[in-house]
């Protein structure tokens, strides 16, 4: 266990600092996120202006724009990591990885994760200006940023295995492009990317509310324009639950796997 | 099959002084062993399904019975055209496909069985595939390897110095790799997979679109190395130069089976073809073309 997480931390390292080579990358990333940051300001202003309301589920327009910050940086910052594992699974990069003494999964993983800690923050970091140029400073309590950190990281281990999840299917179907088009517009959706869950029909917000989805987006970004330890602690308990379950359906599908290469070839 | 005559000289391996007290655990693994890979009979047949609705499974042999033995500190050529069955062989000695007969141990272990204990003792090289992070410097791949196998950071340190030295790896250990030559890509790439004090080298075209002088290079040091430290070599290439510089054996094989089996000196020197002695090019062009390892003991006989 000791040996596995000092492996996973300096892979995830080592994949933060390539993923920092990718400048050009990063640059685009931040832009694309600006003008998507002003597109919002703009359709939440008519939204809270028609309604006539300074309140829309709970958020201030000024909320609803440091909500959705958030909620874009967490979506944008996704890895490419089903692709990842499709490519290795096709090209037969899947050997050579299994020759080193970590687990693939693991590695994945952490690889991903590194990878996404670095454009999360660089996307959040941009978000913040121009949100901040838009509609001014938020002024969030001071264990705010505590709760987002702590309750992102979880996401993103969460989110990780689900990209895993997806990418392993690609020793039955060798691309797996369409599941993951599914699990990232559902996460899009469901997660509360684009709308936060308060303003969810009930029927849709309970429901949606027994999925993992809401807790790799909406829950963070929640927690930093409404922090509340009872419902961090309530957040970081369903995320650890989830990551438990992930974690084991990762192990099924991955000892499924390696007896696919053994029965079909590699 | 031709007998394998010739005996291997192996020098003993040359401890550098900065290998640490091994543990109780390591000195076990480090024991030194007879062979480095024994194989009997080993099989392995995949089962391809065809069609949409009526799923016709239909049996394919990889790997038709294999019976090897390769003492430590060998230098082995494994050789054969391409869909011979030649990767197949290496993923069930490395552990990652489980034979559907027959028995192998490699190192003293059991592929299948000991597969996360095996890994730590292999490094394995593949031409068209880095095992360096292109971003970034081999340095920052080589700290990453150390953690990976989890080297004490002391013998890491003496360790790297030391291939950093020998490869000549100085003047671009901090360049990212995807700036460096393949010749300076491909020495790093060594030089990462023998961080770790392998028993066993598996080196799979490592000289694939190298230029004359840095596959020499490569070459030469892969020797060095198989002397210095007795590391069984396990080389699949089609350059028959690699064959001739690093191999102390060959071992051909074609459709699944092991055509031929003898050491590098008496292949080249006792084998004609069809009444004319031959180079190995020759030799290994005639056995590829053949349709089978029983036809081919007709056309290739030792002088």
């Amino acid at each position: 266990m000791k040996n596995s997480i000092r492996q996973s931390w300096a892979v995830a390292r080592v994949a933060a600092r390539s993923n920092l080579a990718y400048l050009g990358e990063v640059a685009s990333r931040t832009f694309f996120l600006a003008v998507i940051l002003f597109i919002f300001l703009k359709l939440w202003q008519a939204t809270y202006r028609e309604s006539a309301s300074t309140v829309l589920g709970g958020l201030s327009l000024n909320q609803m724009l440091w909500y959705l910050t958030v909620t874009e940086a967490i979506y944008m910052s996704a890895p490419r990591l089903a692709q990842q594992i499709d490519e290795d699974v096709r090209s037969g990069a899947l050997a050579v990885r299994l020759l080193k003494p970590i687990s693939y999964p693991l590695y994945c993983l952490s690889s991903a994760l590194g990878e996404r800690i670095v454009r999360f923050l660089a996307n959040f970091a941009t978000g913040a200006v121009v949100t901040f140029c838009l509609v001014g400073p938020f002024s969030c309590s001071v264990e705010a940023p505590i709760m987002l950190l702590v309750a992102v990281l979880l996401a993103f281990v969460l989110d990780g295995l689900g990209h895993l999840i997806i990418g392993l299917w690609a020793f039955w179907l060798e691309d797996t492009s369409g599941l993951l088009l599914i699990y990232t517009r559902l996460s899009m959706i469901l997660g509360g990317m684009l709308i936060p869950m308060e303003l969810f029909p009930d029927w849709l917000k309970s429901f949606v509310l027994f999925l993992p989805f809401p807790y790799l987006i909406w829950g963070p970004a929640h927690l930093f324009v409404h922090a509340d330890w009872l419902q961090f602690a309530q957040l970081v308990g369903l995320q650890c639950l989830y990551i438990v379950v992930l974690l084991a359906v990762v192990n099924l599908i991955y000892g499924w796997a390696l007896e696919r290469i053994s029965a079909h070839g590699g | 099959m031709l007998t394998f005559c010739r005996s291997i000289v192996c020098s003993s391996p040359k401890i550098d002084p900065y290998i640490p007290p091994l543990t109780e655990r390591e000195s076990a693994l480090m024991k030194p062993l007879k062979n480095a890979v024994e194989t009997d009979n080993l099989r392995k047949v995949f089962e391809i399904k065809q069609g949409l609705l009526r799923r016709n499974a239909k049996t394919v042999v990889a790997v038709e019975g294999i019976s090897l033995t390769v003492p430590a500190g060998q230098s082995v050529a494994f050789i054969g055209p391409n869909g011979a069955g030649k990767s197949t062989t290496i993923k069930m000695l490395t552990g990652i496909l489980k034979p559907s007969s027959g028995t192998a141990s490699v190192l003293g272990l059991d592929p299948w069985k000991q597969r996360s204990k095996l890994v730590r003792q292999i490094g394995a090289v593949f031409g068209q595939r880095s095992q360096l992070w292109l971003h970034l410097p081999p340095s920052d791949s080589f700290d990453l390897l150390a953690e990976i196998y989890g080297i004490p950071k002391n013998d890491y340190r003496k360790r790297k110095a030391l291939l950093v030295e020998r490869f000549d790896l100085g003047r671009f250990l901090s360049t990212p790799v995807r700036k460096l030559s393949l010749g300076e890509r491909m020495r790093a790439e060594i030089a990462a997979s023998l961080l770790h004090r392998p028993q066993l080298l598996l080196l799979d075209e490592p000289t694939i679109g190298v230029d004359v002088i840095a596959r020499q290079n490569l070459r030469d040091l892969v020797c060095e190395w198989n002397r210095e430290e007795g590391v069984t070599v396990f080389l699949t290439s089609h350059d028959t130069g690699d064959i001739e510089s690093v191999a102390d054996r060959v071992i051909v094989i074609n459709h699944g089976r092991v055509v031929l089996d003898d050491s590098l000196s008496s292949v080249s020197a006792n084998t004609l073809i069809e009444g004319k002695s031959a180079g190995l090019e020759e030799i290994i062009a005639h056995l590829f073309n053949s349709a089978a390892s029983l036809s081919m003991q007709n056309c290739i006989s030792p002088s």
